[in-house]
Formats: structure tokens, C-alpha cells, sequence
């Protein structure tokens, strides 16, 4: 592993253009591919089926604006692409403005209203966020079945389609299949723009620890509490523009953990510090999801291979794929970034190792240690680490 | 009057499950930080065995816990030691979550699969049955319930209190570093720790069983109240969730004569959201709950 970094060092000066231009090369395959789909899909079938995964993409990329940034698993954002989704279909059925105004205003209330739940939420680290992001969508799911004079109840609430009579199914599903990717640009956009800020590191701090990020002078709450808010309106949207593609909204569909935790298993398949990572997740898992409804139809099947699968991806690949296929390129002699993102957890076990092979009795298996700060100042580990980290 | 002594009464009788189960979830937290979302699905794991049991072979469910008991023992001890144990420390909280919530899936699933969605209910000579006490009813299914959480909560407080083993249980949650350095062989108390939460579930789970129907999704309707439970007693603080238990199961109770069965319910999440607001810690947690 260190002797990696000594040959590397030539390479510096054309690593950065080329990298660049083989990205942009990436984007416009990715970009064309996405944009060339409708056309090359053989059937309408196919063709919903891209509409239902780019929606999960769109969903997955939102939840990632407070799960990758900041570590924060939630396995309740179904409750925001939930209330986005009643939210625009409840304007569209009451007031006659434009739908994709009532989209864009179902958006903003969920976001207004993600601000006190962040707020109750954030104040307690990990577990108690995970719980309460569980308890909103029981309750929202609660709420939506018996308050049926104005959700519609277990019958469901059907919603007036934006685009008029005459236009066809497929090609419903084309019109929203591009404007899904649109709005999926536009989460990517911003997750990337975040990602570069200044903003964006704070949030990155947060995850890998959050003690030492706010004794650097981090603002941790309000910077979690606007990933937050960001999160949830990009969700809210997403879920709007499923409502308005569906057509038909029901409680416990739209309120469902497994709708929450498709996002979390997307996004940590794809890998979740990555920019593209719960795209990927998304096609990936949307694919299985879809051909295992296909093929066991109504029995819970599908159920134990969504649980195996999250649990084989918790187990040996948490960093998800993206990651994985990036470190086995950079094994390549090539140079890196001069700064790698290294998680906390990647810092704990490379000092194991070494605590392990200078005859130091090993770290204990427990999540403090991995903050030891006498490891950081030992000279001679210094220049080691340095080492395996290019 | 007597139908709010009634309900005095059911809220103290659901109260008593709600405070074993939760007493198990705080056992897994306690010992290894993990917030165990399986464990309502064990709990429902656990009852369909009950059933299964009574049917094939006409004996009482009760008897199924001779055998239930172990094996979610064993099964907890080896869900700590293969899968749990395999977690990056520096975010276990975060991927046991994850690691438990697809435990639950797996679970939920192959029920579904086995004895289908239908939902079931088991049918008791006895099920019928109620007891007159000043001018309330109590069903005799719901009493027996309440007296085997009663008892196995009992059973864990002299477990936790008067045995070696609980003592280096109790200094394992304390302080694990400081376990180890007296000698105690933490990952394999964890285990066992696990094990114990794990048999709450199984006894819990009978005892469901006996005046409840059941279906493979059920256990999303427990583990909302019981993670309720378990923050607004303090994570990791056993008597903090049995109290809570029996004052949220008491309130439900009460609240269904005026807001009927479905509005209840939502007590649990509203008390939820309040303690963060006031007490993110919980009312009963120490310095430990603080952290996560």
C-alpha cells in the first residue's frame, strides 16, 4: 500500500486535465443514454419502467443531500415525497392554478414544514433521528388513512393529469420521463455545487465527527438543519411529479418504510459520497425491484430479497459501489487529489493496522477510540499515514 | 365512570407488554448501541410460532414458550456475534440500524411467504372469557399476559441485580472500557446481552398471540410506540422504559374513549416529539443518551 505512493508522483501534472475531460466525456455518454431512452424503449411497459426509476433516482439523489452529506440515515423521507405528492395533488384538485406551480408550491410547504421536524429531530445524534424519522412516517400514514374527508382515506385520491386528454399513454410517460430528468439534473446540480462549497465541507465535517467539526467552528445544527430542508424539497418534489405521473395516490403506498428504505439501499449500493452513486443505486435496485414483482407477483418475496440485499450491501460494502471501482482504478499508478476524502472509519482501521503491527495491543471495537487523539500526534505515525493515504 | 376505570385498568395490562418489550430494546442498547428495529418482527415471528404451534398440535400456545424462549436466546446471541459484531465501530449506530431494519424485512417477508397474508388469530377455550372486578371487565387472555410480563420483567431486574452475570451486563452498558479492564469479556456478555433482549420478544410475542389477530406487517404498529417508548424513557435506561411503558400505554387506553382506537395512538409519536423538544435526552437517560 505505501509503495503505491513513491511512483505515482510523475503523473501529477496531466492526471487533473485528463480527468476532466474523460468526466465531461462520462457526462455527455450518461446524458445522451438518459435522453435517448424513451426512443429506444420497445414498449410503453419498459418505457413506465423508466419513469418509476427515474423517479427513485430523483428520490434517492434528494434523500443523499442529507444522508451523504452528513451521515444521517433517514428511513423516513418517504413522508416528505408523501406530503409532496398530496400537497400538489390537493392543489390541483381544489384551487385551478397550473400543476406544476402547485408542484413547485407543494415543494415549498413540505419544506416549511420540514423545518420543525428538523429542528425535533436533529437535536439527538443517529439513533434517536432514525427513530423519529420512522415515528413521522407511522403517524403521517396514521393521519392520511382516517382523515379521509380530505386525503380520501384507504380509497385513495385520484389526480386530475396535467397534460389534457389527447395525449396518449406513452407518450405521458416520455413527457415524464424527461421532466423527471430534468428535476434530477437539477438535485445532481445542486448535490454537486454543495459538494464544492465551503458549506458542503462543514456538512462532510459533520459526518465524520460531528464533536470535532463544531469545536472547529463548524454551525453544526444549521448546516444539518438546511441539508435537511434542502432534502426534503427536492423530495417533495420528487413525490409531486410521481403523484401527477401516477395519477393515483394511496396512504399506504405513499407512507410506506419500504418506500424510505428503497432510498437508503439505493443510495448506499450506488455509494452515498458520491455524486452518482444513488443514480446508479436507483437504476440497479428499481431494475430488481421491478423483475421481482414480475416474477413472484403478489407473494412478499420481494420483501426478503430487499432485505438481503440491504443486508449483504450493510455488511461488505457499506461505501458502496462508486467508491469500490473508483479505489480499484486509483490502485493504477496514477496520482490522486493531493486531499482524499478519508471517512472516520477508514482512519480507525488503518491505525488498528498499525497499532497491530508495531505489537500494540489493538483498538478496541468500540466507536471512541477511532477519535484517539494521541494516535494523531505520534510522530513516527505521521509520515505513515501520509503513505497510505496517496 | 366504570368505563374509565376499564380503561384504567386495559392501559395498566398493555402498559405491562409494552414495558417488557421495551425493557428488551433497551437491553440491545444498552449493550451495544444498536437501536434493534427486528425486534417487533421477532415479536410477531414469535407469535406466529405460538400459533403454528397451537395448531398443529391443539396444546396451548403457552407451552410453545419452552421451546420459543431458547432459540431467540441462541438466535440473539448468534445475530450479536455474526452480524452485528461485523460492523464498522465508527458508524455502527447508523449501519445497525440498517443491518436490523433488513433483519425485519427478511422476516416480515418470509412469513408472508410461509403462512400467507391471511391474518390469524388463535382460538382458546379460555379466550372468551373475562373477570368482573369492581365493575370492569377483564378479559382473562389479557390478565395472563400482563402476569408473564410481569413476571419476566421481574425475572430480568434479579437477573440484571443479584447475578454475576447481570452485574458484568449492568458494567458492560456502564462503561465498557472499564469492563474490559476489570477482566469482563464484553463481546461475550454483548451476546449474551442480545440473547436476553431476544427472549423478551419471544415471551412477548406469546403472550400477543393470545388475544390479539396477527399478519405478517403487523409489527410496524409495534415498533413505533415501543421506539416512542424507548426515547422518552432515555435510551439505554431499563426502569425509564418500563415507566414510560405503563404512562403512554395508560394514556392510550384512556385516550380511545374520546378519540377512538386509530387517534390514540398517535399519543406515542406526539410525547415523542415533545421530548426532543424539551428533553432530546429522555426523561430518565443519563449522560449516555445524550450521545446518540
Amino acid at each position: 500500500m505505501p509503495s503505491a505512493s513513491s511512483s505515482a508522483t510523475p503523473a501529477a501534472t496531466a492526471a487533473p486535465r485528463g480527468g476532466l475531460a474523460l468526466k465531461l466525456v462520462g457526462l455527455v455518454v450518461l446524458a445522451a443514454a438518459v435522453l435517448s431512452f424513451p426512443s429506444m424503449a420497445p414498449n410503453a411497459f419498459i418505457l413506465s419502467v423508466g419513469v418509476v426509476i427515474m423517479s427513485y433516482a430523483v428520490l434517492a439523489t434528494s434523500w443523499n443531500f442529507v444522508g451523504g452529506f452528513t451521515g444521517y440515515i433517514s428511513l423516513g423521507h418517504a413522508s416528505y415525497s408523501g406530503l409532496g405528492g398530496y400537497g400538489t395533488a390537493l392543489l390541483v384538485i381544489h384551487t385551478d392554478i397550473n400543476p406544476w406551480i402547485a408542484l413547485l408550491l407543494g415543494g415549498l410547504g413540505v419544506a416549511v414544514l420540514a423545518v420543525p421536524i428538523g429542528i425535533a429531530s436533529l437535536r439527538v445524534r443517529g439513533a434517536s433521528f432514525v427513530i423519529v424519522s420512522i415515528a413521522l412516517v407511522l403517524i403521517l400514514l396514521l393521519v392520511f388513512q382516517s382523515w379521509s374527508s380530505v386525503t380520501g382515506g384507504s380509497n385513495g385520491l385520484r389526480v386530475p393529469r396535467p397534460f389534457g386528454t389527447d395525449v396518449l399513454r406513452p407518450e405521458q410517460h416520455e413527457r415524464f420521463f424527461y421532466i423527471h430528468a430534468a428535476l434530477l439534473a437539477v438535485a445532481l446540480l445542486c448535490w454537486w455545487l454543495i459538494d464544492r462549497s465551503r458549506f458542503g465541507m462543514g456538512l462532510k465535517a459533520i459526518r465524520e465527527d460531528e464533536d470535532k467539526a463544531q469545536s472547529l467552528g463548524v454551525p453544526t445544527f444549521n448546516y444539518k438543519l438546511t441539508a435537511f430542508v434542502v432534502s426534503a424539497f427536492f423530495t417533495a418534489l420528487g413525490g409531486g411529479l410521481y403523484a401527477l405521473w401516477f395519477g393515483f395516490l394511496d396512504p399506504i403506498f405513499q407512507f410506506s418504510i419500504l418506500v424510505g428504505s428503497y432510498m437508503v439501499l439505493m443510495s448506499l449500493l450506488g455509494g452515498i459520497r458520491s455524486l452518482f452513486g444513488p443514480l446508479l443505486g436507483a437504476v440497479i435496485v428499481g431494475y430488481a425491484l421491478e423483475y421481482f414483482k414480475n416474477a413472484y407477483g403478489d407473494t412478499q418475496f420481494h420483501l426478503v430479497a430487499l432485505g438481503l440485499l440491504l443486508a449483504l450491501v450493510v455488511l461488505f460494502m457499506p461505501d458502496g459501489i462508486i467508491p469500490a471501482v473508483t479505489a480499484g482504478i486509483q490502485r493504477l499508478p496514477r496520482q490522486a487529489a493531493s486531499i482524499r476524502e478519508e471517512s472516520a472509519a477508514e482512519l480507525a482501521e488503518q491505525r488498528a493496522r498499525k497499532h497491530a503491527a508495531s505489537d500494540v495491543p489493538p483498538d478496541e471495537r468500540t466507536g471512541k477510540d477511532a477519535t484517539n487523539i494521541s494516535a494523531h500526534i505520534q510522530p513516527e505515525n505521521a509520515d505513515e499515514t501520509q503513505g497510505a493515504r496517496s | 365512570m366504570s368505563l374509565v376505570f376499564q380503561s384504567l385498568v386495559l392501559g395498566v395490562l398493555l402498559g405491562g407488554l409494552y414495558a417488557l418489550l421495551a425493557a428488551g430494546l433497551t437491553l440491545y442498547f444498552g449493550v451495544m448501541r444498536v437501536v434493534m428495529i427486528a425486534h417487533s418482527a421477532f415479536l410477531i415471528l414469535a407469535a406466529y410460532l405460538a400459533w403454528f404451534f397451537n395448531r398443529e398440535t391443539g396444546i396451548d400456545p403457552l407451552v410453545s414458550l419452552l421451546f420459543t424462549v431458547p432459540i431467540f436466546f441462541v438466535l440473539g446471541v448468534t445475530m450479536q456475534r455474526t452480524l452485528l459484531s461485523r460492523l464498522r465501530p465508527a458508524t455502527l449506530t447508523m449501519m445497525s440500524v440498517l443491518l436490523t431494519f433488513s433483519v425485519a424485512l427478511v422476516i416480515e417477508g418470509m412469513l408472508g411467504f410461509v403462512f400467507s397474508g391471511t391474518q390469524r388469530r388463535i382460538r382458546l377455550p379460555y379466550g372468551g372469557d373475562s373477570l368482573e372486578l369492581f365493575g370492569a371487565n377483564i378479559p382473562v387472555v389479557k390478565l395472563i399476559a400482563f402476569g408473564m410480563a410481569a413476571v419476566s420483567l421481574l425475572a430480568l431486574y434479579l437477573i440484571l441485580k443479584k447475578t454475576p452475570f447481570g452485574q458484568a451486563l449492568r458494567a458492560t452498558i456502564q462503561h465498557p472500557e472499564a469492563a474490559r479492564l476489570i477482566g469482563i469479556n464484553t463481546e461475550r456478555i454483548a451476546g449474551y446481552g442480545f440473547g436476553l433482549g431476544l427472549a423478551t420478544a419471544a415471551i412477548g410475542g406469546t403472550a400477543l398471540s393470545l388475544d390479539s389477530t396477527i399478519y405478517p406487517s403487523l409489527h410496524w404498529h409495534w415498533i413505533g410506540p415501543l421506539m416512542a417508548i424507548i426515547v422518552v424513557g432515555g435510551l439505554g435506561s431499563v426502569p425509564g422504559a418500563a415507566i414510560a411503558a405503563l404512562v403512554l400505554g395508560l394514556g392510550q387506553s384512556l385516550l380511545q374513549i374520546p378519540m377512538g382506537t386509530t387517534w390514540a395512538q398517535t399519543i406515542f409519536y406526539v410525547a415523542l416529539f415533545a421530548t426532543l423538544m424539551v428533553r432530546p435526552q429522555g426523561f430518565f437517560g443519563g449522560r449516555l443518551a445524550q450521545r446518540f
